[in-house]
């Protein structure tokens, strides 16, 4: 489903990423762990087009995403939650996750099954939803985020750091939602981030590691927790 | 000493409408581009020597305020695109002390374009003020055209404006480009649209300041100097990219510029600057405008 192959990534001249090669299948559920400034986080955002390769191909769907625009990349069923949330904060949580949906052109039943969707798997942003996304405390930043991103994330969710930041408890909740997610849509690929990979072990089936721009080692992780 | 106060307080509504929807504009453009546009009083300028040329051609009066708006959507129209995409486009990514070099100088530009278009004797067409005749407001008769249309325009700009932002979804798509570029690309909006819809919005607003203007003064060149410096003023005393907070802004300089001129001649020039200094002293982000923090 999504395949990077020697992909090279250069700010400034200096090169973040070296050649990384990674596979996600469809329903794959991959871990991509490192430490900071490793590249994950270049990893996915090069994925969504947000920075430009210097080198490599990105496939989705046997598809170069190069050839597909930055902003055209929802439509094809990504979705991406960035590590520090992102959310536009004058826009209240369920207007920051609507525009999405909206923004793709889908009909407004369309836009209401995805709304509910969300909705049902994150309840506790039902009370949130009317609440300014600049007045969200970090965790519940994240929980939106995650909301935001499963609207158009419906076929590979990419999740930058999903823990970090978050308060013990906060992450137990952040990790059963994953969990939930990974049980109950399993054509559904994830693709997340994280320098801890304990945090991840529970709902991953791989997991990659980044060192300095490249991909060193790729072990199959334990049985999902379906 | 009462009318003169009243005359200074007319006089300043209307100074202040125009000096709105140029501000608008550029807070518009500013907030949502991160490009202090200097040429943008080169398009209150065109809208201005446009209008002019419409009201003499239409001839009939009743004509001449249908030629102010012509003016105004034909100026946003061809200029905003042409300039966005074929120069704004290409310096995003640049720094900013570029992007203000490069629009300073298409200002240049555009000012000897006028020159080359219009000349230099000045360009006068009031019939859009006679069309609407004067009323009296407390002993003093004045024109209909400064005292309702201008303010009536401009308060309907803003309204209109804020209704657009808020209630539309592209209005909401050029608010998410405003709170940030790159996350707005990530959940799908086209960030390149969005510019362009935005400038040509600002441009549009620039040259209805302009169109407005002209049947209110003699048009000569550089009329766009004063009014993109004052609109700086504006913006920076509000708070870049602040909408509401311009409205107010503009009404505290027209009006401050105003009883100057009749109370302090001498103070005509710099009292909007003197306001701006003041309120930067205290408030660094503008009245409205928020301290933003960054992590380094």
């Amino acid at each position: 489903m999504l395949s990077l192959a020697r992909v090279e990534v250069a700010i400034q001249g200096a090169r973040i990423l070296r050649g990384v090669e990674l596979v996600v299948p469809e329903g794959g559920r991959v871990a991509l762990v490192g430490r900071n400034g490793a590249g994950k986080t270049t990893t996915l955002r090069a994925i969504m087009g947000l920075v430009p390769l210097s080198g490599g191909t990105i496939r989705f769907d046997g598809r170069d995403l190069a050839r597909v625009s930055p902003h055209r990349r929802t439509a094809l069923g990504i979705g991406y939650a960035p590590e520090d949330r992102r959310l536009f904060p004058s826009f209240t949580v369920e207007e920051n996750v609507r525009l999405p949906a909206e923004v793709l052109g889908l009909p407004r039943g369309e836009v209401r099954a995805r709304l509910e969707r969300v909705w049902e798997l994150l309840p506790e942003l039902l009370e949130l939803r009317d609440r300014r996304a600049g007045a969200l405390s970090g965790g519940q930043g994240k929980m939106a985020a995650l909301a935001r991103a499963l609207v158009t994330g419906t076929r590979l969710l990419l999740l930058d750091e999903p823990f970090q930041g978050l308060a013990p408890a906060l992450a137990r909740r952040y990790g059963e939602i994953l969990a939930r997610l990974v049980a109950r849509e399993r054509a559904m690929a994830l693709l997340v981030s994280e320098s801890n990979p304990e945090l991840l072990r529970p709902f991953v089936d791989r997991v990659a590691t980044i060192e300095r721009g490249e991909i060193t080692n790729e072990t199959t992780a334990p049985a999902s927790t379906g | 000493m009462g009318l003169l106060l009243l005359l200074a307080t007319l006089d300043g509504l209307a100074y202040a409408a125009q000096l709105f929807m140029v501000a608008v504009g550029l807070t518009l453009v500013f907030g949502v581009l991160k490009i202090l546009n200097v040429a943008h009083g080169s398009l209150f300028a065109i809208g201005a020597y446009l209008a002019s040329t419409l009201v003499g051609l239409a001839g009939a009066p009743e004509l001449s305020l249908l030629a102010l708006a012509l003016a105004a959507m034909a100026t946003g129209a061809v200029m905003g695109p042409l300039i966005e995409r074929g120069l704004l486009a290409r310096i995003y990514e640049k720094e900013h002390v570029l992007q203000l070099l490069v629009t300073f100088a298409l200002f240049m530009i555009l000012e000897d374009v006028q020159k080359l278009v219009w000349g230099v004797q000045p360009l006068f067409e009031d019939a859009p003020v006679r069309l609407l005749g004067q009323v009296e407001v407390g002993g003093i008769f004045y024109t209909a055209y400064q005292l309702l249309l201008l303010p009536g325009v401009a308060a309907v700009a803003l309204v209109a404006l804020t209704w657009f932002l808020r209630r539309t979804l592209l209005g909401r798509t050029i608010v998410a480009v405003t709170h940030d570029r790159e996350a707005a690309t990530a959940i799908g909006i086209d960030v390149r649209r969005v510019h362009l819809v935005t400038f040509t919005i600002g441009a549009g607003l620039a040259a209805l300041g302009g169109a407005l203007a002209a049947p209110t003064t003699s048009l000569v060149p550089g009329i766009g100097v004063q009014m993109i410096v004052l609109s700086f003023a504006v913006v920076a005393t509000a708070g870049l990219g602040q909408i509401e907070g311009a409205a107010v802004t503009a009404l505290l300089i027209g009006l401050a510029r105003s009883l100057a001129v009749y109370f302090a001649p001498e103070l005509e020039v710099v009292i909007p600057y003197l306001l701006m200094v003041a309120v930067l002293l205290v408030r660094p982000a503008g009245l409205f405008g928020r301290t933003v923090l960054q992590r380094v």
